[in-house]
């Protein structure tokens, strides 16, 4: 139906099949393709049966979701090799509800009272789900929107920072505070951490849009914690690729936040905010942790406080001529995207259901996610590995981590539990994450 | 409301095309590109060179679609976006500008922050025009050359948005003005427009192909007429000597 790597995003009426709006590849479905594919769920619902997903011969994907009872997405994906994963699909099609309501709001989606209006006002939501579909962070790491958990940089000295977010944020009539360092959260306050990690993860990704602006003042709508009453996000940009952020009420103003407050307390920490940066631009964990020189990619994530930070060193360590070379730090985080996905959907499924908000229409949803691992088994794996012909990836669970580690072909398999092991203490230790 | 001033009458015409200019210039420049500049970063002159910061507030007003954020994207020196997508909130970015004034040769390093904001953000929610026009020093009003409703809204919005007694310079700015052939809007109708407002009329369009030629004018004819209209109020004001706006609150803290 469309070519390999490409999503299409569609969005109709549940009632009615209106379509609303398509996104994605440049070459449309066919109209007549549309309605058959809202037919089918349609069938299906009508025979109490509810359809969530489907394969074709090539590798071809489509997942359907209704949300609020109100409007239906369908993702459809290319054929080919390189398939998009079931899992990458449905939560796209969770993410790009959630933008749809942080833009717009959960009453303006649910309570249609006329299809026309609404078609324009989704509009506004095309800058995000653009962002979604084009999948640029990818490459740069960014895995929240996989995750659901957010993609954190550890800065070497956080206290100092941490103490002047706390009363700036404080300073602005609020108490949810964030700063971002290259994209990712490096401090945010107490109650930032409480909100939903979809909410964090998404904040981040509207963030992370604002190129060339200076600050900003967004209406937002929280998916989870407030749907249908708007919050205002703050954005200012102390330094390039610096941003700070708070979520306030109808007061202060943007004026007076940016003129009385942001120079106030962030220019006695400007220095220290530059070494955030410069750490930030080598890796998103301090220099303080070495990791193996044999350790490709890593990606670790705190189950309890859905917090992931991933590393991809630039080049290795200690030089070896018998390394094989590095590939691309962006197929790395490719390959550890897959990894991730692989050892999710088949052996760590409880975190998979766990990350979901709305436990009701998910439990389904989510049921199918999961391949079938060898079925009788009541016991949880905590740990699984892959051998390819690029890498080594080993999984590794613990009641608070999950450690996802690609390695040089030359570790030894039998190895890769103690490498993985020594990687997670490696981290953990020196950063508390 | 002051009345707009001459261009050059204030200001050195055409200064960044002067040799001397350069030093100045280099220093919102990064890798031939505009430099990026934080909240917490100004440009730093050396001591033999030393330039004065005065901050200003533009607002951008306009209907959607118009190419309020292209025009902030173009007078920053960003990526000027090819699609329009909403803008669903209110954004600010900000361009410094060195000016040299006529009558002492000082050198000033204008401010200004752009404010931008989705037409349809600030239909939805109430607080954003309020917050666009808290302490605002100029407006520029858009309307694009292809669309003649924009153009007739203008005066609308001008009444709408300002009155008479405010302390702002207002602008006029025609979009996309490089796609001439499909304009339908006439020389003579903007001839008729500057006459019974008073308000300069600006066009802008096109690629960019870098240079300061395209956004001086612009920018040059804000900063001349922010610093008249500064120092009106400050003579007005009766402040002894002069004018030295930027001894009041403008001045910035490095
Ligand atoms: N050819 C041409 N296109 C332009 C120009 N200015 C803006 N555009 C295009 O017009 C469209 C809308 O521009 P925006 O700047 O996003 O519009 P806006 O006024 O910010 O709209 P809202 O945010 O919805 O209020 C975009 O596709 C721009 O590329 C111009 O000078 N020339
Ligand atoms: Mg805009």
């Amino acid at each position: 139906m469309l070519q390999a790597e490409t999503v299409q995003l569609l969005c109709l009426t549940a009632a009615s099949g209106v379509p609303l709006f398509s996104r994605g590849s440049s070459k449309q479905l066919p109209f007549s393709v549309i309605g058959s594919l809202n037919g089918v769920h349609m069938f299906g619902a009508g025979q109490g049966a509810l359809l969530s997903s489907c394969e074709t011969e090539r590798g071809s994907r489509v997942v359907w979701r209704v949300f609020q009872d109100s409007l239906m997405l369908i993702a459809v994906s290319g054929s080919g090799n390189n398939a998009v994963s079931k899992l990458h699909l449905h939560r796209l099609l969770e993410n790009t509800w959630n933008c749809m309501v942080l833009v717009l709001g959960q009453d303006e989606l649910a309570n249609m009272r006329n299809v026309e209006r609404l078609k324009r006002e989704l509009r506004s939501c095309y800058r995000l789900i653009d962002r979604l579909l084009e999948r640029r962070g990818e490459d740069q790491g960014f895995m929240g929107d996989l995750t659901h958990c957010a993609d954190c940089l550890l800065p070497s000295h956080p206290a100092i920072l941490q103490q002047a977010l706390d009363s700036f944020t404080q300073a602005a009539n609020s108490e949810f505070g964030c700063l971002l360092i290259q994209g990712r959260v490096a401090l945010a306050t107490e109650k930032w951490w409480r909100l939903a990690p979809q909410e964090v993860v998404l904040l981040s990704i509207l963030v992370n849009l604002l190129s060339g602006v200076t600050s900003c003042d967004y209406p937002v709508f929280l998916p989870q914690g407030s749907p249908t009453v708007a919050h205002r996000l703050l954005c200012f940009q102390l330094l390039p690729s610096a941003f700070v952020c708070v979520l306030c009420g109808p007061s202060p103003s943007l004026h007076h936040v940016e003129s009385e407050l942001v120079g106030c307390f962030w220019s006695p920490v400007v220095e220290t905010l530059r070494g955030c940066l410069e750490q930030g631009e080598r890796s998103p964990l301090p220099p303080s942790v070495s990791l193996r020189w044999d350790v490709q990619a890593l990606l670790l994530i705190n189950r309890e406080t859905r917090r992931s930070v991933g590393a991809c060193p630039r080049a290795r360590s200690h030089p070896s001529s018998e390394a094989q070379p590095l590939s691309s730090p962006g197929r790395r985080w490719e390959l550890l995207r897959h990894f991730y996905t692989f050892a999710v959907t088949r052996y760590f499924t409880s975190e998979e259901a766990s990350t979901s908000p709305d436990s009701s229409t998910s439990a389904t949803a989510h049921e199918s996610l999961h391949e079938e691992f060898s079925g009788g088994f009541t016991h949880q794996p905590v740990q699984c590995y892959l051998v390819t012909d690029e890498c080594k990836c080993y999984g590794l669970q613990t009641p608070q981590h999950q450690l996802y580690l690609l390695t040089d072909l030359s570790v030894p398999t039998f190895a890769l539990r103690s490498v993985a092991t020594h990687t997670l203490n490696a981290v953990t230790a020196t950063t508390g994450f | 409301m002051a009345a707009p001033v001459p261009p050059g009458s204030i200001i050195v015409a055409d200064w960044h095309r002067s040799p001397e200019s350069r030093e100045f210039f280099k220093k919102i420049l990064h890798k031939k590109k505009r430099r990026e500049f934080g909240l917490l970063e100004t440009p730093v002159m050396p001591p033999h060179l030393k330039a004065d910061t005065v901050r200003y507030k533009v607002f951008i007003s306009g209907k959607s679609g118009v190419g309020k954020t292209a025009l902030a994207a173009r007078l920053a020196g960003h990526h000027i976006p090819n699609l329009h997508y909403e803008t669903t909130g209110l954004e600010t970015s900000v361009v410094f500008w060195p000016v040299k004034l006529r009558e002492n040769c000082r050198v000033l390093f204008f401010h200004f922050q752009l404010w931008d904001c989705g037409e349809n953000a600030m239909r939805r929610f109430d607080h954003m025009l309020p917050s666009c026009k808290e302490q605002v020093d100029a407006i520029l009003f858009l309307f694009s050359f292809t669309d003649h409703g924009s153009f007739e809204d203008i005066s609308n919005q001008m009444s709408r948005i300002t009155d008479p007694s405010d302390r702002v310079v207002r602008f006029v700015v025609g979009t996309k003005f490089d796609l001439f052939m499909h304009t339908d809007v006439t020389e003579s109708e903007i001839t008729r427009f500057q006459e019974v407002w008073g308000v300069p009329v600006f066009r802008v369009g096109g690629d960019v192909s870098g240079g300061f030629g395209e956004i001086a004018p612009l920018l040059n004819a804000l900063a001349e007429n922010l610093w008249h209209q500064d120092c009106v109020h400050a003579s007005s004001a009766s402040l002894p000597h002069v004018c030295h706006p930027e001894d009041t609150s403008r001045e910035v803290i490095v």
